[in-house]
């Protein structure tokens, strides 16, 4: 009634193992015949030959379906991003005005960014446009190609173009420069037809700061993030609704190039990297001219553009930006 | 004591066989008997007779019943020795050698007044109350937290586990980090909690058919205490109480027998021989099992009225111990646990090993230690079939569903399959294999023997009932007879109508009623005057009626009994009407029938009849039975009948279904050889041509031993035989011979038999209805209870009832169970090959660095979404062939999920499933910018929620969000890429061999609801909540759906390629490796 297993010694397991990989009467290799070697090899090699030429063929008339120049959908770029420069790990910039290795990488950074926009190098290869309006290439039924781009120098940055700059960008003296960008869409016409500009603020936001809540809201059980948006809820709430003036008073003057951080119009529309050969970002700097010291600051910029909506509740880059500011002085 | 009474006892528990003798407690106020007999009738003997009747009883009474409890003995002795011990100490009962007056004193009780209340209140507090303590269950909690932590349940728990460890680390690197790894560690616990209360639930739910079924109408027992008559329910019963029982109660506990009027009672639920034994209070038998001043707890007072003092209650009671010894024996793993566990094994080792492989990759490819574990979660929440088991365990329920309805109640749900691999089923005879009813089977007259129709419903007479001689046998059939059929039931056929009477007297009254008609008329114009009941010295019947014929003033004297002891009272024998002195040729003739009837291994009656003269017996003569004032000699012989048990006329086809299934099917009854042997040869157990070694000796005529053992394919074997054998015999025995009957076996053998067969690696089935069946129902690898005949200890160790009691139930069941063992494997390889698909991307995110192809939820979504209802769907396929022409699987051999079924799920099928999910998956991502050369290594900078301007093949540039939003849509287009191949995938599992026409495409309605549910469950995830990003779902655009359709045509066609090849080329290398 006992339920008796055969137990196997030791030396009986090995044999065992030792017949499997090598059966000298069979002659079979772990549990095979040469013979079905061969046969299970070849069918392998044909059955993922075969699939590797079905997965090239699907692939290639994929490919045929997507155009060189403009992607088939841009549905999730209706709104373009924007983004900072000098890019750093957490989207802070940290100087410590007394230590030039704090700063120094941004600068390095800044010369190598800033490099294309050298008035020279524009002025070789791109047009003069005229500011105010769209600068449209149409294809016009022909292949117009390589489109033309305008002009940005490098000049028109002011105080911040970091020409014969010593104070590097400013950052050698506590005053930095951080340059803003805007995200290209292929064919978007940003501003539709009125001028935009960018615009920053000094903004304790609170939860909005709270890094977590700067990525999109990740992969979570409804029921969970409801929960949590329950939660947390009455702090977005409190810090919102009173706004704290604190930010802004730490964050100071500022200065905008080129002025009043207005963007053109004749940047736009972008063509994509294949056409638009030698396209040039509109650029905006603000040079923060008396930020508080060893205080962090929270800083918002957005663009003011009529068809761009800076209030994405997920997107929290979309038509804006927010980073750290902190510049420590002994 | 009457058949209706034994009904109700039937639903209460007990097994009750139909009474055979003993319907006079419901006749003694009937019938113008006279008052006089009633003492006599009180100790009739059973009223028939078999060929060698005397030497059986004899058997029976001495010899037998010791053997049966030395087999108890014997069985028991590899218990636990405290176990045997304590049956030993049962055995030692002295109580039955005790005089009343010992048995006062010892128990302190008076055998007038009764216990006092207050004595009996303390010996009850002492002693506990009279009932068996129910088979110990497993807890609840215990029951419930086995589904938490069986099957894939550890790896998923270790998955959670490893996330909330995740999450750990990024709190304590970063206390305001991503609560992510918290909420999918939660996610993986609650699908374990989910599924396994699923699973439990049911379990718990097939458990309850049982509990309703056990349902035990509580019992009374009429006591005496303090000097007062009671009537308390049996379970207050303590030692020393005194006790009344009548016929038709169940024996309250064990009792001591003090005065005792004509009482018989039912063993059987203790031994399995129901032939009813006589009580008496005198001491005759050192063994307490026969003596015969002793009654047993749960066994049943046929008839008579008993006093007796009870010595023993609850689980100290001889079946109490029996039944606590049945549930010592270990229940073995059933087939499909083993199975199930097997496969486990293989993807938990799947599951693990690559996980482990990969997170050393990770490693080694200086991934962050965090990334690496979360890798590591993903590999096991892709490799584990989340859903499998529960879909098992509904199919399992479905099946058992079905089951019931053809009158299988499968307790455990597990026992579905089992039935299906089971090689040899060891079989009772009596109702299972018969219809449980003596019928008329032959009938000797005019120098002929005619056969009757012994089918159920009787419909079909055909022999010649022209001769005069059939005219005066019927007479004597129907007046010298005293069964009678309950009032009332004239609507009902005439085969189901309940009879006071005993088994024989049955038979017979049913037979002429439905070739005569109204019986109970032609005894009413026959009036009677005489009578002389059966018993067991006489061998004969005997009554006296006046005729119907008006004309006619002569007595009829009526007579049956024993065939020898009536030709011994015969001159003469009719012949075509005719009365023809007895002469030798005749009385030849008569033996020939007599002996060949016999050898059917039928019961046989003689019957005679007497005209007695008018002038001697006048109208008002007075016949007085005492003195038998009448003649006894010189009768005229008429006819013999014989009788049998006859088989139930589905059986003889499931046996030879069985037959051609492989099974072997093994009769093992308490009933004598000869019955035996003709109730197996006519059901085909032992087929047409084969023969015994005694036959064989007979045929040739040499003596047994000469015979050449290996020419007999049948034997039959008694239980002194077996008795006598060493397991190696045994062994021997069940190997040699295909065609086994083991007769004259007490159930207890019947474990030693399983054993035997389990030695021979077979699955065995075994079916009983005692107490002591229970042993060998739990030794078995399903026992099957008789759910009308069944005793409540054999219903509680089977792990089936048979609800009608019938063979035929079981070979349905043997057909399920193959069924849903196929269909187990369709299901298991169905939803195993998108593992491979749900894998893939994680490795190549790994190793390649796009960005992750699909989330982990989402495949939670196919694994317990999409999927469950298709695989569900695939228990209702219809078998491929016909399953019951194959042999049964192998134990060790054929597994539910084999080296080829993984290979081909994982790398043929599921490796093209995942390169059709890439390829729409990569569609996606190339049409919204993100061409696939870009993807590689893009994972790093991908996922940096700081990058808000990464660059896409055409220069555009994308912020974090607007990136993740891609990454869902790409997880929701692999999903929709699975799901449309899974959809083709499920097409395919709905066979293995043949071509999907062949089946029938559009057969399994069921299917198409799966694939109809996998479409709609997909939609409501992308459009219904695509708007809540929560779940990683978003809008797909229409065409996305479509963009896998070739790869699903191509599974398609390369399975219906499979196929073909599988069915042109059988036993070719294709075969071998390609068929699973």
């Amino acid at each position: 009634m006992v339920i008796q297993k055969e137990k196997k010694s030791c030396g009986q397991v090995v044999e065992e193992w030792k017949e499997f990989v090598w059966n000298p009467r069979t002659h079979q290799f772990m549990g095979r015949t040469g013979t079905s070697w061969a046969f299970i090899l070849l069918f392998y090699l044909v059955f993922y030959g075969f699939l590797t030429a079905m997965f090239t063929l699907t692939m290639w008339v994929m490919l045929q379906t997507v155009s060189d120049h403009t992607p088939k959908y841009q549905d999730r770029l209706a709104t373009p991003g924007l983004m900072i420069r000098p890019k750093t790990e957490n989207l802070d910039v940290i100087v410590n005005v007394s230590d030039a290795e704090s700063w120094d990488q941004h600068v390095q950074k800044l010369n190598k960014f800033l490099e294309p926009y050298n008035d020279s190098i524009q002025a070789q290869k791109n047009d003069v446009c005229r500011p105010g309006r769209y600068y449209e290439q149409p294809d016009n039924g022909v292949l117009n190609y390589p489109k033309r781009a305008c002009q940005f120098n490098r000049t028109q940055l002011g105080d911040c173009s970091g020409i014969g700059d010593p104070t590097h960008y400013g950052y050698s003296t506590g005053q930095p420069c951080v340059f803003i960008k805007m995200n290209r869409v292929i064919n978007f016409y940003a501003g539709a037809n009125q001028s935009m500009n960018v615009t920053c603020v000094g903004k304790d936001v609170g939860a909005c700061l709270d890094p977590s809540s700067l990525t999109p809201p990740k992969p979570r059980p409804l029921l969970l993030s409801l929960t949590l948006h329950f939660l947390r809820s009455p702090i977005t709430g409190s810090s919102a609704l009173p706004p704290r003036d604190e930010d802004a008073e730490n964050l100071g003057n500022f200065v905008m190039f080129p002025a009043n951080g207005s963007i053109d119009l004749m940047y736009f529309p972008y063509y994509g990297k294949k056409f638009h050969v030698n396209y040039t970002q509109p650029l905006v700097a603000v040079k923060f001219l008396n930020v508080t010291p060893n205080v962090e600051v929270n800083v918002e910029c957005r663009i003011n553009a009529a068809n761009i909506a800076t209030d994405d509740e997920r997107d929290k880059f979309a038509g804006r930006v927010a980073f750290k500011l902190r510049i420590n002085k002994t | 004591m009457g058949q209706a009474g034994s009904d109700s006892e039937g639903g209460a528990g007990l097994r009750v066989k139909p009474a055979l003798p003993g319907t006079e407690g419901r006749q003694f106020g009937g019938r113008a008997a006279p008052k006089k007999w009633a003492r006599q009738r009180k100790t009739l003997e059973i009223y028939s007779v078999e060929l060698s009747g005397t030497k059986d009883i004899d058997q029976t009474d001495k010899g037998d019943g010791k053997e049966k409890y030395r087999g108890l003995k014997n069985c028991f002795e590899p218990k636990k020795n405290h176990q045997r011990e304590e049956l030993k100490k049962e055995l030692d009962l002295d109580d039955h050698k005790l005089s009343i007056k010992e048995l006062e004193e010892k128990y302190g009780t008076n055998f007038i007044t009764g216990l006092s209340s207050t004595q009996a209140a303390e010996l009850l507090a002492q002693n506990g109350p009279n009932a068996l303590t129910p088979p110990k269950e497993t807890p609840e909690i215990i029951k419930f937290l086995k589904q938490m932590v069986g099957g894939f349940s550890i790896l998923l728990w270790i998955g959670a586990i490893l996330c909330w460890i995740a999450y750990g680390i990024q709190y304590s690197m970063n206390k305001s980090s991503s609560l992510d790894n918290a909420y999918l560690g939660c996610v993986l616990a609650l699908v374990v909690i989910l599924t396994g209360i699923f699973a439990y639930y049911q379990e718990a739910k097939s458990t309850n058919i049982m509990a309703t079924f056990n349902k035990m109408i509580p019992q009374q027992a009429l006591v005496i205490r303090d000097s007062e008559k009671k009537t308390i329910p049996a379970e207050q019963l303590v030692v020393g109480d005194i006790v009344e029982i009548k016929g038709g109660d169940r024996i309250p506990a064990d009792i001591r027998l003090l005065s005792v009027q004509g009482c018989k009672v039912d063993n059987s639920s203790l031994t399995g021989e129901s032939e009813p034994q006589a009580r008496s209070s005198e001491f005759t038998h050192d063994n307490a099992l026969e003596t015969k001043n002793i009654g047993f707890y749960s066994t049943t007072c046929l008839e008579g009225t008993a006093t007796g003092m009870v010595i023993n209650t609850g689980d100290r009671t001889i079946i109490g111990q029996i039944a606590s010894l049945a549930s010592g024996v270990g229940n073995e793993k059933t087939p499909i646990a083993i199975e199930i566990e097997h496969f486990v094994h293989i993807v938990g080792g799947v599951a693990i090993s690559i996980g482990i492989l990969f997170f050393i990759i990770a490693v080694s490819l200086k991934y962050h230690v965090l990334d690496s574990i979360i890798f590591l979660i993903g590999i096991i929440v892709a490799n584990v079939p989340e859903g499998l088991l529960a879909t098992v365990t509904v199919t399992l329920s479905l099946t058992a569903k079905r089951m019931a309805k053809k009158n299988c109640l499968v307790k455990n749900l597990e026992a579905v399959e089992t039935l299906g691999s089971t090689s040899i089923i060891c079989s009772d005879k009596t109702g299972t294999l018969t219809q449980n009813r003596m019928t008329v089977a032959h009938l000797w007259f005019d120098n002929q023997i005619f056969i009757a129709d012994t089918s159920e419903d009787h419909s079909n007479q055909v022999f010649d009932q022209s001769s005069g001689t059939w005219a005066s046998l019927s007479k004597i059939i129907t007046l010298c007879n005293r069964a009678e059929f309950s009032p009332g039931q004239e609507n009902i056929p005439i085969m189901k109508r309940v009879v006071v009477g005993d088994a024989s007297e049955t038979a017979l009254l049913k037979f002429s009623e439905v070739i005569l008609g109204d019986v109970m008329e032609i005894r009413k114009r026959n009036h009677k005057v005489a009578e002389i009941p059966f018993n067991s010295t006489n061998k004969f019947q005997l009554s006296i009626h006046k005729t119907d014929d008006p004309n006619d003033k002569r007595f009829l004297m009526v007579m049956k009994g024993a065939p020898e002891r009536i030709l011994e009272k015969c001159s003469t024998i009719m012949v075509n009407g005719q009365e023809q002195p007895l002469d030798e040729t005749t009385a030849a003739a008569f033996h020939t029938a007599y002996m060949e009837l016999g050898g059917l291994g039928e019961r046989v009656l003689g019957f005679c009849h007497l005209y007695l003269p008018a002038d001697e017996f006048p109208e008002s003569y007075s016949f007085d039975v005492d003195t038998m004032n009448f003649p006894m000699s010189n009768l005229c012989f008429v006819g013999l009948l014989s009788m049998i048990d006859p088989p139930r006329s589905t059986v003889p086809d499931a046996v030879t279904k069985c037959r051609s299934a492989g099974i072997k099917v093994i009769m093992v009854t308490g009933d004598h050889p000869i019955t035996a042997k003709a109730i197996a040869k006519s059901v085909g157990i032992i087929s047409a041509n084969s023969e015994t070694v005694e036959d064989i000796a007979k045929r040739l005529h040499i003596a047994v031993e000469q015979v050449n053992k290996r020419d007999a394919k049948a034997a039959v074997v008694t239980g002194t035989e077996l008795k006598d054998m060493s397991p190696e015999q045994l062994d021997e025995l069940l190997t040699n011979y295909s065609e086994i009957v083991f007769a004259r076996t007490s159930p207890q053998q019947k474990l030693i038999i399983v054993e035997g067969c389990q030695r021979q690696n077979a699955v065995v089935a075994v079916t009983g209805d005692g107490v002591n069946d229970s042993p060998a129902l739990k030794k078995a690898d399903i026992g099957i209870a008789m759910g009308i005949a069944g005793s409540d200890a054999a219903k509680n160790a089977a792990d089936m009832v048979l609800l009608d009691d019938n063979f035929a139930s079981i070979v349905t069941g043997v057909e399920e169970g193959r069924l849903i063992f196929d269909n187990l494997k369709k299901t298991i390889a169905y939803t195993l090959t998108k593992n491979i698909a749900e894998l893939c991307p994680f490795l190549i995110y790994i190793i390649v660095g796009l960005p992750l192809p699909i989330g982990t939820i989402t495949i939670l979504f196919i694994d317990l979404g999409t999927d469950i209802i298709p695989s569900i769907a695939l228990a209702y396929e219809k078998a491929e062939s016909d399953i019951m022409n194959r042999k049964p699987r192998h134990k060790k051999k054929d597994r539910l999920v084999n080296q080829q079924l993984a290979i081909y799920s994982y790398l043929h099928i599921g490796l093209m499933q995942a390169v059709g999910a890439f390829v729409v998956y990569l569609t996606v991502y190339a049409q919204e910018g993100f061409q696939p050369g870009i993807l590689a290594n893009l994972r790093v900078e991908w996922e940096n929620d700081n990058v808000n301007d990464l660059e896409d093949s055409y220069g555009q540039q994308w912020t974090s969000y607007q990136r993740k939003y891609l990454e869902w849509t790409g997880y929701t287009a692999f999903f929709v890429g699975i799901m449309v191949q899974q959809i083709a995938d499920l097409l395919i599992r709905k066979t293995r061999r043949n071509s999907i026409f062949q089946q029938g495409f559009f057969r399994n309605k069921v299917i198409w609801l799966g694939i109809a549910s996998q479409i709609i469950i997909a939609l409501i995830l992308s459009y219904g909540l695509g708007s809540v990003t929560a779940l990683n779902f978003t809008m797909l655009r229409p065409q996305y759906w479509f963009v896998a359709v070739p790869y699903a045509i191509l599974i398609w066609v390369y399975d219906e390629v499979r196929k073909l090849f599988i069915r042109l080329y059988p036993g070719s290398w294709w075969d071998k490796n390609m068929y699973y």
